[in-house]
């Protein structure tokens, strides 16, 4: 329950923020950056995780209606890369587990979220491509901070 | 395959969650009046988490453009008082009473305009409750930006006036040649079915015509670019909207006149 409350608090940040920069850019996602932080720092049980796959899904749902005029681009592929990055990081080695290789799941997830959404526009301008690219810019701080939280809880847990 | 085998359940959530999004999206699409009412309710619920922010853009937007348009607009307003004043001397010479019908306007906030969408249609918060009806002018900085197509008690939806749909009687102030303005959905208008070529100059200026109550004449749409090849007789005018249309943050909704 705890979850689901800061994830949707998480989710409705990120809706104010892109009410503040509408026009200008995309807001990065960091509703499903959160989630996979979430199902990576854990690795708690599958329950969990596959409860996590369903909320992003249905987060992107929500923001496919208020955001994309697309409903089911954001919620499948939240739903796929959730699922992917749980695959693929339980295929790594322990040991290898760690902030950076998270740090690389975070920001490839950033970019390809960023990049479904550009190529799904029916127009290729200059102000999309700059959108896009104002997007990057603007999660990294994003990336950093949640970095160092999964740093830190990894630490404890440890 | 033993990353599949190990991680079956987990790949099964994934894959069944990619497919229910693309029959979600084929759904939207083929329904687009479901779609619409999903969109509306889910506009409506997060309203009012939004309003502050919504605010506060309007208030960053209107700082930047008072400082960068104050200089432009003292220019205008000294040219309008002048013509004001001469008006009313022809006026009195002329011993007329004018008691011109006041028009009136409701001032919205752009809520929402899709990447996807972005020279089709925007969306404001406000509706009917405001009196706001369909069909109904939308300006901005006095320039014409679209109409209204889409009508709900506390938002609207707008054609934008370069949507490839948006067609509206429109004349040349200086020459009052008779056309059809049209967008083409990527940022671009056209004024179509001017009959003579040359007699439109670079610069000259075009309003709407009177086309019914709701869209009332003498608005401003933009200015004459250039001259394109002719197509079936015509020649087709590129325009240059008078409204900054990517800078769309609030709007002003046209509601009739009032004594």
């Amino acid at each position: 329950m705890a979850i689901f409350i800061i994830l949707l608090f998480i989710f409705l940040i990120q809706d104010f923020l892109q009410v503040l920069v509408m026009g200008i850019s995309l807001v990065p996602d960091l509703f499903l950056l959160c989630i996979i932080m979430l199902v990576l720092v854990r690795g708690g049980r599958k329950d969990k995780q596959t409860t996590l796959i369903w909320i992003s899904f249905i987060g992107g749902l929500i923001w496919d209606l208020r955001w994309t005029n697309l409903p089911g681009l954001t919620s499948g592929f939240n739903g796929a890369v959730v699922a992917a990055a749980i695959c693929l990081w339980y295929k790594a080695p322990v040991q290898g587990r760690t902030t950076p290789l998270f740090a690389v799941f975070a920001f490839v997830t950033q970019i390809l979220s960023g990049m479904v959404h550009f190529v799904f526009w029916n127009v290729s301008t200059l102000a999309a491509m700059r959108q896009f690219a104002v997007q990057q810019i603007l999660s990294l701080p994003a990336l950093v901070i949640l970095c160092y939280i999964f740093w830190k809880v990894s630490e404890r847990n440890a | 395959m033993a990353l599949w085998d190990k991680d079956r359940k987990t790949w099964l959530h994934g894959i069944i969650a990619l497919l229910l999004g693309f029959i979600v999206l084929w759904i939207s699409l083929s329904m687009p009046g479901l779609h619409h009412r999903l969109v509306d309710g889910v506009n409506g619920v997060l309203y009012f988490w939004e309003k502050p922010a919504m605010e506060l853009r309007s208030i960053i937007s209107l700082s930047s453009n008072w400082v960068l348009e104050r200089a432009s607009l003292h220019e205008r307003v000294e040219q309008l008082e002048l013509k004001n004043q001469a008006l009313r001397e022809a006026l009195q010479l002329a011993s007329v009473v004018s008691q011109e019908p006041r028009m009136s306007y409701v001032n919205a906030l752009v809520t929402l305009r899709y990447a996807g969408d972005w020279w089709t249609e925007i969306r404001v918060d406000k509706g009917s409750a405001h009196g706001i009806e369909l069909g109904a002018a939308v300006t901005s900085d006095g320039c014409l930006v679209g109409r209204v197509t889409r009508v709900g008690d506390n938002y609207a939806w707008i054609e934008l006036i370069t949507s490839s749909t948006f067609l509206i009687a429109a004349a040349v102030d200086e020459t009052r040649d008779l056309g059809i303005v049209n967008g083409d959905g990527r940022g671009n208008l056209r004024l179509l079915y001017i009959p003579e070529s040359g007699r439109v100059k670079r610069g000259m200026s075009i309003s709407t015509s009177l086309m019914s109550d709701l869209i009332p004449p003498g608005v401003p749409i933009g200015t004459v670019l250039a001259e394109e090849e002719p197509r079936e007789g015509f020649f087709p005018l590129r325009i240059q909207a008078g409204a900054h249309l990517t800078q769309l943050y609030s709007v002003q909704i046209f509601v009739g006149r009032k004594k």
